[in-house]
């Protein structure tokens, strides 16, 4: 089973492939020497859970709060009872994303930038720069052989990241997840001449008072974000294949205005958010794995999944 | 016995100043909306209503600000930066040094001694540093904009905000609660990192004492005491800070008529 393939089926699982799924991890870890890791990604906007063995077991997401530590929990547990595992089941939990100090039961912690370069090559191997557009920063990784060899990063602005999005979908009444849809009936896409989130707002919301067509608006906001984005990313050296994770890659239109700011086609993975917890359950697997080469076990947190008390 | 009017409609507030002989004898403030042309009619009708007077009764209408070309029934538009410099040497002739905190923008505006504008900086590119912060942090700590002011006063332990984006100041502001900081601490935390970018644009283009601050944001005295003190200057503060452009506006009217 290749591994698009296997997430498309894990992410849209109906009842019955569920208990077809649970049945089969039952028979697997019956046989005793299937080993599973998990890798949980504390996103500023969205948490998200990946458990592999020798394949993608289960995903989950979930929206994270202020409260990360209960939330971790929480989306853990759906995981593991998605997989029909125990937490004692895992041989090694890896942390990564912006609350990953706040995950008490995992073993370690890896940045979200390594994670994500890992995932991703595992899913889309000739991948060579990567397009990351999260709820509150947008990055450019260029990854050789799936490690990362430079990076760039805006996370001061909100302009050119997910909370762009979000401003203006509410200021249009659209439902963010469907602005690409109502992106592709528009006419023209629609200049805006501001960079500054609250000043595109601004522009927005007059230009829509004066009959511009929302779809137009979507398209032009699109625009805007691919304008910024690239003007980040292109500070790297660019280099095909290229990919889009995050958030942002969920929505068509701002693909297809990605493409056509970075003049080439933009692969997207399958489940765009799940990219980072899934390279952090491979690096887990990977560290273990060579662990058990070397002869040692990997030192494991003392935590288990307990109800977390509230981070003061 | 000449009246004018000064309308200075910006892309938060609107404001209307009747002067009569020089001197101001009503204004009116309201929130802009979506439909300049309306609001500017209105704010009007409400400045004029104080002295039971009617558009009629007006010599000369000055408009300004960010939707001027919206008022059908001005006689002029004037910019605003010189609307503001006008203004403030009528309020404080010892100024030299402005700082305008409206509602997305804030601008440095350096003025001579007659009130004429020598140079101005404004950032274009980014909200942080206006009202658009303060308009925010009030809707999450659920209190009216004018009780800010007092309430950041009370601060004993400003959270420093590692933002100084209007937007994400938000998504931070909010964590910040939810580990339990105080709103009075939230607020002084606001008010450094204003006054932090809004101090920036003024070493850009230099402080010639005296300092004022104008403009909604300046309503703010915990805000105004912030920059005064990372300006190491005490700076002045009118009764009624936002209608500083109106007024100029105002004054403006005034002059066009007595030639």
């Amino acid at each position: 089973m290749s591994p698009r393939s296997t997430l498309r089926g894990i992410i849209r699982i109906e009842r019955q492939a569920k208990v077809k799924i649970q049945a089969e991890a039952r028979r697997r870890s019956a046989m005793g020497d299937i080993r599973y890791y998990a890798g949980v990604d504390i996103g500023s906007t969205m948490t998200k859970v990946v458990i592999v063995s020798d394949r993608i077991e289960t995903a989950l997401i979930g929206p994270t709060g202020p409260e990360h530590r209960k939330l971790a929990n929480k989306v853990m547990e759906d995981a593991l009872s998605q997989a029909n595992l125990k937490f004692e089941e895992l041989s090694y939990v890896v942390a990564t994303g912006y609350g990953r100090i706040n995950v008490p039961f995992a073993d370690r912690q890896i940045t979200e930038i390594t994670c994500h370069a890992k995932g991703l090559h595992s899913i889309l191997p000739t991948v060579k720069t990567i397009i990351d557009i999260g709820g509150q920063d947008s990055k450019g990784i260029r990854i050789k052989d799936g490690k990362v060899i430079n990076f760039v990063m805006n996370d001061k602005c909100a302009a050119g990241t997910g909370r762009f999005l979000e401003v203006v979908a509410d200021s249009l009444g659209v439902a963010l997840e469907k602005l690409g849809e109502v992106s592709q009936h528009a006419s023209r896409a629609t200049p805006i001449s501001s960079t500054c989130t609250v000043f595109a707002e601004h522009e927005v919301v007059n230009q829509l008072a004066n009959g511009e067509p929302v779809a137009n608006l979507v398209a032009g906001v699109h625009e805007s974000i691919a304008t910024r984005v690239y003007s980040l990313v292109r500070k790297l050296q660019i280099e095909k294949d290229i990919a889009v994770t995050g958030g942002g890659a969920k929505n068509i239109g701002l693909v297809k205005a990605l493409e056509a700011k970075f003049g080439s086609p933009v692969l997207v993975p399958p489940e765009p958010l799940i990219t980072g917890a899934l390279g952090a359950a491979l690096l887990g697997k990977e560290k273990c794995e060579k662990a058990i080469l070397d002869g040692y076990s990997p030192t494991r947190s003392k935590e288990g999944l307990r109800e977390a008390k509230l981070f003061l | 016995m000449v009246f004018v009017l000064g309308i200075d409609v910006g892309s938060g507030y609107s404001k209307a100043v009747v002067c009569e002989g020089g001197m101001v004898k009503s204004h009116a403030v309201m929130p802009s909306g979506g439909n300049y042309k309306d609001t500017a009619r209105a704010v009007s009708e409400k400045a004029l209503q104080k002295m039971n007077l009617s558009q009629g009764d007006i010599g000369y209408t000055v408009a300004t600000g960010y939707g001027a070309g919206t008022v059908d029934f001005a006689d002029e538009t004037v910019t605003d930066i010189s609307c503001h410099g006008a203004g403030i040497q009528h309020i404080f002739p010892a100024v030299r040094t402005l700082i305008d905190i409206g509602s997305q923008f804030s601008r440095v505006i350096r003025v001579n001694d007659e009130g004429k504008v020598k140079s101005f900086i404004m950032n274009e590119k980014c909200a942080g540093g206006s009202g658009k912060f303060l308009q925010i942090i009030a809707r999450i700590l659920k209190i009216g904009i004018e009780e800010i002011s007092a309430l950041s006063l009370t601060a004993t332990k400003p959270v420093e905000f590692t933002t100084g984006c209007a937007v994400f100041a938000e998504s931070e502001a909010v964590s910040r609660i939810s580990e339990g900081a105080l709103p009075a601490d939230i607020l002084a935390g606001i008010h450094n990192a204003m006054a932090s970018k809004i101090v920036t644009l003024v070493t850009r283009i230099g402080l010639e004492e005296r300092c004022a601050i104008t403009g909604g944001g300046a309503k703010d005295m915990g805000l105004a005491r912030t920059i005064g003190a990372e300006l190491s200057t005490e700076v002045l503060v009118a009764d009624e800070p936002q209608i500083t452009a109106a007024l100029g506006a105002a004054l403006l009217a005034s002059e066009r008529i007595s030639r």
